[in-house]
């Protein structure tokens, strides 16, 4: 049947994803209504340059301020990583913690960074440590580095690998990520793997320096693809710990996405007013139907250039999700409580049961009825996926070395 | 092709997108029936002893569900009496042939059919509403009228369970949509598999759990009749870019479309989000979420003359019609043009000539004789 127009709600079609009109020039700044503007967002706010600086400012600090959690004194880890976001996020902190008014900032930041640009060479990459750590030092922070591939070849001990200057790299580095999944792993699983294992070397390197927060430089449309990836591939009830702004899995370590509301249009006039330029590396070509991740990111960014809303929807819809209240088991993988068995027929028990009556020979002495039956008394006996692991990890677990 | 994957020793002719084994054809014939009457069984969908009326189009989805509901009813003795409910929108070159094609599938499965005419139940055809609103919001009235038809049809008929074809695909292209949209109650409630329009009627989707793709494999192997042309009037852009998405998802994964229910089934919404709350249209008595229902609002401005009225947005309606009957006041009568006397219709165009092509009665649906749309 026609599905086309099934929910009624084409006619909301302007009031949900408003087509970009001509932006018509305004003489005034938005805000002060003085200065002629210089900068347009959304295609339709236009500000001059102190309102955009002082605005992008309040943005940071406010969504900071709002939730409440960094109290004075506490150790921040901050993931960096190559181009705009970072440099910006690094100059809002260097700002924030300089002030001599009330609203100094009064965290403390250490810097991280992760070695895991395997499509470059060596000398390529050992440039890019040398440039992090003259980046990171004109800001006046702590860096640290750390290698991913030696991490995941031994993740006990934080203490060796990480280390303030002269990381050792090595060629092979790639060969250790590898090594993690089985040969037929696709790049969407893999992808997968790599997030949840970067996730953990944030904990645990948070852990070992003494911090209780981790900041990751995530911008809005990075938290809005992730979402969209996360219901493809079965993670749906975990959006809001993934993609909200404090992700809160560990007892002790909290991580926190401070410019998940910024565009990158945003952050990168904010590091042009500041005069700043971000690091650049060569990124690899990547084909958007290779994984779900990378399709999802195209998907995002191509809706986004059309209907100017779709991002700021897509993280809306995401906030006002929750999690199955806590105290539950919890996956050994993702670390997210697991969903509760519910009596309810759910899209993985229709995959089990497609799976067995696709495999099982048919017995053709018996009538249908009693083929199923029996069929049916296998799947109920039968113990389906691992209750140590959620929906999402089980599907990816068969795909890893050690699983 | 390798053998089938349940060692039966035939060479199989598939490769299921849903679990990645490949069957033969015998073997895809019973392993496709039994899945559905494991969800229907799980599911619990149907009591036994109920009158089902099968939403049927004539398509491949609806074609499927009727041939497998009442082989499954035979087989495994559900007690079902099962009927054909179509809705006939009144589109020539598409709705026309594939009301034929139903019919034909009522011989074949020896079902009763009933007919429910958008010019019965609205007093207007889809090709008079496309004269009238144009080609670009089309859709919209198809979709609302149609929603309402088939459940104002259900309760004509007196039926417990109005089933309908959408399948998993169906499912998972909504869920994205209405993430996209930003719409919480409707990706709350999209993946569920028996949902309550608040007449009392729910309403089944047997095939929820059924690749589109399978449904298609089904169809063409047990060489069903069924209709497979595009609307005429194509189909606008909106759900377009998830539809999109979704193939493009399969082609890297096919899993994804059941990941992607998986997801929708356990997404939680947190408890301090307003929801809206449902109420009655004043009007029709139809469940809506606003005073008026949708389909009161389109039919209105139909009436009216003003086809725009219910697209868009909800709070412009109240200001239009204002300004409408204003501008009603300022002509007292219509003269019409087509019938040579004062008409009584007030069914006008923007310039204010009648529509009403000589003769337009309004249709009260309630005091519609049953046997009138009957076939």
């Amino acid at each position: 049947m026609c599905s086309v127009g099934d929910d009624d709600f084409e006619n909301d079609l302007q009031k949900v994803m408003p087509v970009i009109k001509n932006v018509i020039l305004s003489e005034t700044c938005n805000k002060c209504r003085a200065r002629p503007p210089l900068v347009v967002l959304r295609s339709k706010d236009f500000y001059c340059k102190d309102c955009f600086l002082t605005g992008t400012t309040h943005k940071f600090r406010a969504l900071l301020g709002k939730s409440r959690l960094i109290r004075p004194n506490d150790i921040v880890l901050v993931h960096h990583q190559i181009g705009h976001p970072s440099t910006a996020l690094l100059h809002f902190l260097r700002s924030a913690l300089d002030l001599s008014t009330p609203k100094k900032l009064q965290f403390k930041p250490v810097i991280l960074f992760i070695d895991n640009q395997y499509h470059l060479t060596v000398k390529e990459r050992l440039d890019i440590l040398t440039a992090v750590e003259q980046e990171v030092n004109s800001f006046e922070f702590n860096l640290y580095f750390i290698s991913f591939a030696k991490y995941i070849a031994n993740p006990d001990s934080i203490e060796e690998l990480i280390t303030t200057h002269d990381l050792t790299i090595s060629e092979n580095d790639k060969d250790e990520l590898d090594s993690l999944v089985k040969t037929k792993c696709s790049l969407t699983n893999k992808n997968d793997i790599k997030t949840l294992f970067q996730r953990q070397l944030l904990l645990d390197v948070a852990r070992h320096l003494k911090c209780k927060f981790v900041f990751t430089p995530d911008i809005s449309i990075d938290i809005a693809s992730q979402l969209l990836s996360n219901v493809s591939l079965g993670r749906g009830s975990h959006i809001s710990v993934d993609t909200g702004f404090c992700d809160d899995r560990d007892e002790i370590v909290k991580i926190l996405k401070p410019l998940r509301l910024f565009d990158m249009k945003e952050l990168a006039l904010y590091n042009k007013f500041n005069k700043r330029e971000p690091l650049c590396v060569r990124q690899p070509e990547i084909n958007p139907y290779s994984s779900i991740q990378d399709l999802m990111k195209t998907f995002v960014n191509n809706l986004q250039s059309n209907f100017p809303a779709t991002v700021t929807t897509i993280i809306k819809t995401g906030d006002k999700l929750t999690v199955e209240q806590t105290g539950l088991q919890i996956c050994t993988l993702c670390k997210n409580v697991l969903s509760k068995a519910t009596p309810q027929l759910r899209a993985e028990d229709s995959t089990n049961f497609s799976h067995l009556i696709s495999t099982q020979i048919p017995d053709q002495s018996y009538s249908r009825e009693e083929r199923y039956l029996s069929l049916l008394d296998t799947f109920e006996k039968e113990e389906y996926g691992n209750k140590d692991l959620c929906y999402a990890c089980y599907k990816i677990s068969n795909h890893m070395m050690g699983y | 092709m390798p053998s089938c994957s349940t060692k039966c020793g035939r060479t199989a002719i598939l490769k299921r997108p849903k679990t990645g084994d490949v069957l033969c054809k015998d073997c895809f014939f019973e392993a496709f029936e039994n899945e559905i009457h494991f969800t229907i069984t799980k599911a619990k969908l149907f009591t036994p002893n109920s009158t089902v009326a099968i939403a049927a189009s004539g398509g491949k989805d609806s074609t499927v569900l009727a041939y497998i509901l009442k082989l499954l009813n035979e087989k495994y003795n559900y007690q079902l009496k099962l009927l054909l409910l179509s809705i006939d929108e009144g589109i020539t070159g598409y709705r026309d042939d594939s009301l034929e094609t139903v019919k034909k599938n009522q011989e074949d499965y020896d079902m009763s059919l009933k007919v429910l005419s958008y010019k019965d139940l609205y007093g207007w055809t889809m090709d008079e509403i496309v004269a009238a609103i144009g080609r670009k919001n089309n859709c919209t009235f198809c979709g609302v009228f149609r929603r309402q038809a088939l459940d104002r049809g259900a309760h004509l008929l007196k039926v417990d369970y109005l089933a309908t074809g959408h399948n998993a695909d169906d499912i998972a292209e909504t869920v994205l949509m209405n993430i996209l949209r930003g719409d919480l109650a409707r990706l709350s409630r999209c993946t569920s598999i028996i949902t309550d329009s608040g007449d009392g009627i729910p309403r089944v989707k047997p095939l929820k759990y059924c690749y589109e793709k399978e449904i298609v494999m089904y169809a063409y192997f047990r060489k069903l009749v069924y209709f497979s042309t595009e609307c005429v009037f194509a189909p606008n852009a909106y759900r377009g870019h998830a539809r999109v998405l979704l193939k493009d998802l399969e082609k890297i994964d096919p899993s994804v479309i059941m990941n992607i229910i998986q997801s929708g089934e356990s997404i939680k919404v947190n408890q301090t989000v307003n929801m809206p709350t449902l109420t009655n249209c004043t009007r029709c008595g139809y469940v809506s979420s606003q005073e008026i229902c949708k389909a009161c609002v389109l039919l209105e401005g139909l009436n009216k003359g003003l086809p725009k009225l219910g697209i868009g947005k909800s709070s412009k309606v109240k200001r239009l019609l204002e300004e409408h009957s204003l501008k009603e006041k300022s002509i007292s009568k219509n003269n019409c043009s087509n019938s040579n006397k004062t008409c009584e219709n007030t069914i006008i165009d923007k310039d204010f000539q009648c529509l009403c092509l000589g003769k337009k009665e309004s249709v009260q649906i309630d005091q519609l004789p049953l046997d009138k749309l009957t076939i």
